[in-house]
């Protein structure tokens, strides 16, 4: 299934990949808006979804489901906006920003590491059988 | 039945359009009033002195209920009426436990107001049709159902002969009539009673959701005090209402993001802490019974004995392997992350007119598990689940029911009743069929089983006036107060917990405070002075999560990693924060800890002078029977003998040797009487109450409730 | 000679050696939510096991459940 993957020693913390998400999806410069994250202080450390798909059985109303690639997302118009995916993260990588009512997340869309400068992250395929089984037809 | 030939089969009695509602703070500021008598449906304004006196969920159904009815109304007169109500928070999706509807009606069982704290989608929904509360009047002439449209803004009155009675059935009828598709169910919930509550008092009201995931509509009870036979007397089948569109933001709240802090706190907080805790993602509020029974609190055979050595086979770990269905979302609102909605699947049914068939029983919750369980010596985890299954199809508390089986049960091997009286059911300790049987009689109507519909307070008096029982002795071993059966905490070993029980407003519900660890594992509280603080903070602090449409769970079976090195360990401090940032987000009131207190306060006060009013609500009435105290029989001093001789001795410094265990018996139970007694006045004084019971007017004034309608009950009683 | 200490305010009879988890096994005190102080300290659960507790010490085992 398809990820971002990522290699904390590789990262220089430019940022560059928190402002072409946040720039994408909710059309402002803002690290809070941006589904992944970069540690500024100490050691780099990139925190970001690994779709691993706990989040997929937290959900009240099924709103948060995988794709044919793998990718897991959230349907927002079914999301009722109680952030217990955010809780219930094992990475801790659900999003939530208090100017929206629904949880957002990275759907490995790979726009970010085509701007890493330095080959930390980038699209990769992983076999996760237990995932696979769980893969909705939508 | 299919959805056609029962559409055929109705008949519109009346339509209503509405603007649909906005609400404002958690608020639609209106209410919404049927009345079935004469088809009335009619829209309320909620006023500023209601929201600043009663707050919502309870507060407002008492309010309603108080001016709907009369000093002599019954509770099948045709003014009684039923309110549900979630009050602001209600319906919000990212604390936990925030979907609960309070429900208030003069109750059967008590014939005083009851108030009843259930979960479900219904509250939810109902406000997001436009309404903070539903006030329900009158009596139909047939069976009808009511359907409020909360997209539409159309509510109907509609006569519904054929739609089926029993719950689990008439909620799949219904939620699927009125789903558009799948998707779509789980905007519609109903409430519902069942064939039980047409012929027992202690009739319960279902309150469904849709399961997604299931796919089966599910419950959850708004169980004490009978409401559900009114509803059936009323001639309700069901209301239903639905609502698509339910997003996390729909209370228009004043500050979204302290909401959310607070919320996504309690998230992290039940998944990283809760397997270590009570587990109640997994097994649910059962997780206590095998612990109540090491602690000799679990009642055993009509509470004469706190703990078995079968306890442990309807344990959680028994219910979690063999039962209960893990790993999914069981909320009974959206973002409970609590999850303690177990059910048992695919559970196939020995006995009653679902026989064979494969159900999903909603719990059991550790109130069914030992109220039909080790109440009624039944430790068997089929048997409790065939009951709690029946139970809740036909409408029928399993509070009550466990206790009233219990009662009989004892009464049944102690020879006060015999076949003859039970129409040939053998009513012994432990005998599932009989047990079940009582209840497919309720269904039915007929039979032993309608007798103990009505519950322990009726029996008492039918087995004494009718079969020669000595009054005296069944007043000590029939463990109602105020015509309410008990809960399932044995309190004989704990004062605080017995004032906890016998000094409540509705009757021996637990939910106004349990102190039995503080008091009597703790030593926390060891003067009356201390337990009569316990028995006023608590009481208060709780009544509080139903005037905002609250649970209390998330309150206190989770607690924070850092919370036993603050100042009061017992009351969770920061959870209590937590409540008030979000009341603050979601209304924009400000409050601190006194002020929630003094919020329920005034509905409390506001109760017992409603119970006043009915001719009940004084320190007669707060009297509890002696099994709730101490050892009734022989057998149970005896049981407990070095205990009980230890406390003789020590405390009273009686000289046990050579004394008959009668004597010692007497002794004991004069002392622990006038202990009760002492506690009372203790609690009242606290309370602000005099000595009888009643709220003075001082403390009235103090509070704002010094409105007219309540000093013209109390002035002559001060 | 019997020794008592005091747990939760009451006389509990103490021997030489006596552990943290020897007074919760002999009390079955099984409730997961349990505060344990002595002499007013606080005692983490993984100490539970090695800590003595001493002739004369004020034990508090505080069962946290107030709501039911």
């Amino acid at each position: 299934m398809k990820y971002l993957a990522k290699d904390d020693s590789k990262c220089i913390q430019c940022g560059l990949c928190e402002e072409i998400c946040s720039s994408t999806y909710f059309k402002t410069k803002d690290k809070a808006k941006s589904c992944i994250l970069i540690a500024n202080d100490g050691k780099p450390e990139i925190n970001v979804c690994n779709q691993c798909g706990k989040c997929i059985d937290i959900c009240p109303v099924e709103a948060i489901k995988r794709d044919k690639l793998g990718v897991v997302r959230i349907n927002k118009k079914d999301c009722v906006g109680c952030f217990m995916c955010v809780g219930f993260c094992p990475e801790n990588a659900m999003r939530q920003h208090d100017d929206y009512i629904e949880a957002f997340k990275c759907i490995a869309c790979g726009l970010c590491a085509k701007k890493c400068p330095s080959g930390a992250i980038f699209i990769a395929e992983k076999d996760d059988s237990e995932a696979k089984e769980r893969v909705c037809a939508d | 039945m299919d959805i056609n030939t029962l559409k055929e089969g109705r008949k519109l009695l009346t339509e209503y359009k509405y603007e649909l509602g906005k609400l404002d703070k958690g608020y639609t500021d209106r209410s919404l009033y049927i009345n079935i008598s004469e088809n009335k449906i009619d829209s309320k304004p909620v006023t500023q002195m209601m929201k600043d006196k009663f707050v919502g969920g309870k507060g407002f159904g008492l309010w309603y209920l108080w001016n709907g009815t009369t000093p002599t109304t019954k509770w099948n007169d045709p003014e009684n009426e039923i309110i549900i109500c979630g009050g602001p928070v209600c319906g919000i999706t990212q604390y936990p436990g925030s979907g609960k509807s309070l429900v208030c009606s003069i109750s059967p069982m008590t014939n005083i107001p009851i108030d009843s704290n259930v979960g479900g989608y219904f509250g939810p929904l109902l406000k997001f049709a436009g309404w903070d509360a539903l006030e329900l009047q009158g009596k139909a002439e047939k069976d009808i159902i009511i359907y409020i449209d909360g997209n539409k803004g159309v509510i109907t009155i509609e006569e519904a002969p054929l739609e089926a009675i029993d719950s689990h059935v008439l909620a799949e009828q219904l939620t699927e009539m009125y789903a558009d598709n799948e998707a779509d169910k789980r905007n519609v919930s109903v409430v519902t009673a069942g064939t039980g509550a047409e012929h027992a008092k202690m009739g319960l009201l279902n309150f469904s959701l849709y399961d997604t995931r299931r796919k089966v509509t599910r419950f959850k009870q708004a169980g004490r005090g009978g409401i559900g036979r009114v509803f059936r007397d009323k001639k309700v089948k069901a209301i239903v209402v639905k609502f698509s569109g339910v997003k996390g933001n729909l209370n228009n709240p004043v500050d979204q993001a302290i909401i959310n802090k607070a919320g996504i706190k309690m998230h992290k907080e039940m998944h990283n802490l809760d397997d270590k805790q009570n587990r109640m993602r997994k097994v649910g509020t059962g997780y206590s019974v095998e612990i109540m029974s090491a602690y000799d609190l679990l009642p055993v055979m009509n509470y004469q004995y706190g703990g078995h050595e079968d306890a442990k086979k309807i344990g959680p770990d028994i219910l979690i392997n063999n039962y209960l269905t893990q790993g999914l979302e069981d909320g009974c609102w959206y973002g409970c992350s609590m999850a303690c909605a177990k059910t048992a699947d695919n559970f196939e049914l020995q006995t009653g007119p679902y026989k064979g068939q494969r159900v999903t029983v909603d719990g059991p919750e550790y109130e069914t598990t030992a109220g039909v369980g080790s109440n009624c010596g039944i430790f068997d985890p089929r048997a409790i689940l065939e009951i709690n299954f029946y139970c809740d199809t036909y409408g029928i508390d399993t509070i009550s029911f466990g206790t009233s089986t219990a009662f009989v049960m004892e009464c049944y091997t102690r020879g006060i009743i015999n076949k003859e009286i039970t129409g040939g059911l053998d009513l012994k300790f432990g005998n599932f069929e009989a047990s079940v049987e009582l209840l497919h009689q309720m269904s039915r109507g007929e039979g032993f089983g309608v007798v103990v519909g009505q519950g322990i307070h009726q029996m008492k008096k039918i087995f004494s006036e009718e079969y020669g029982a000595d009054p005296d002795f069944l007043f000590d071993i029939g463990m109602e107060q105020k015509g309410l059966e008990y809960s399932e905490y044995g309190s004989k070993e704990s004062l605080a917990q017995q004032g906890g029980f016998g000094l409540t407003n509705k009757g021996p519900q637990h939910d106004e405070a349990w102190l039995i660890f503080m008091d009597m594992v703790n030593n926390q509280i060891p003067t009356f002075e201390d337990k009569a603080e316990a028995l006023y903070y608590f009481p208060m602090f709780r009544t509080w999560f139903g005037l905002y449409g609250l649970c209390k769970l998330p309150w206190n079976d989770i607690v924070p990693e850092g919370n036993k090195y603050t100042s009061e360990p017992a009351k969770i401090p920061e959870h209590v924060q937590n409540y008030l940032d979000v009341v603050y987000g979601v209304t924009g009131k400000r409050l601190n800890t006194t002020d929630m207190v003094r919020e329920s306060e005034r509905v409390y006060n506001f109760q017992r002078i409603f119970n006043i009013r009915l001719g009940k609500g004084l320190r007669a009435n707060d009297r509890v029977p002696y099994r709730s105290m101490g050892p009734v029989t022989k057998e149970e001093y005896e049981s407990r003998q070095e205990r009980y001789d230890g406390q003789l001795k020590e405390i009273l410094g009686y000289d046990t040797e050579g004394k008959s265990t009668e004597e010692k018996m007497a002794v004991l139970r004069k002392h622990r009487e006038n202990q009760y007694e002492k506690l009372i006045d203790a609690v009242y004084a606290r309370r602000g109450w005099n000595s009888n019971g009643v709220p003075t007017l001082e403390r009235l004034k103090d509070l704002g409730m010094d409105l007219p309608i309540l000093v013209d009950v109390v002035k002559d009683l001060q | 000679m019997i020794q008592i200490i005091k747990l939760n305010g009451r006389d509990f009879p103490w021997e030489a050696g006596m552990t943290v988890e020897d007074i919760m096994n002999k009390k079955n005190f099984i409730f997961p939510k349990i505060i344990v102080k002595i002499n007013n300290q606080h005692i983490e659960v993984e100490d539970y096991p090695t800590t003595i507790v001493n002739d004369g010490d004020n034990v508090q085992m505080i069962h946290l459940l107030a709501g039911g």
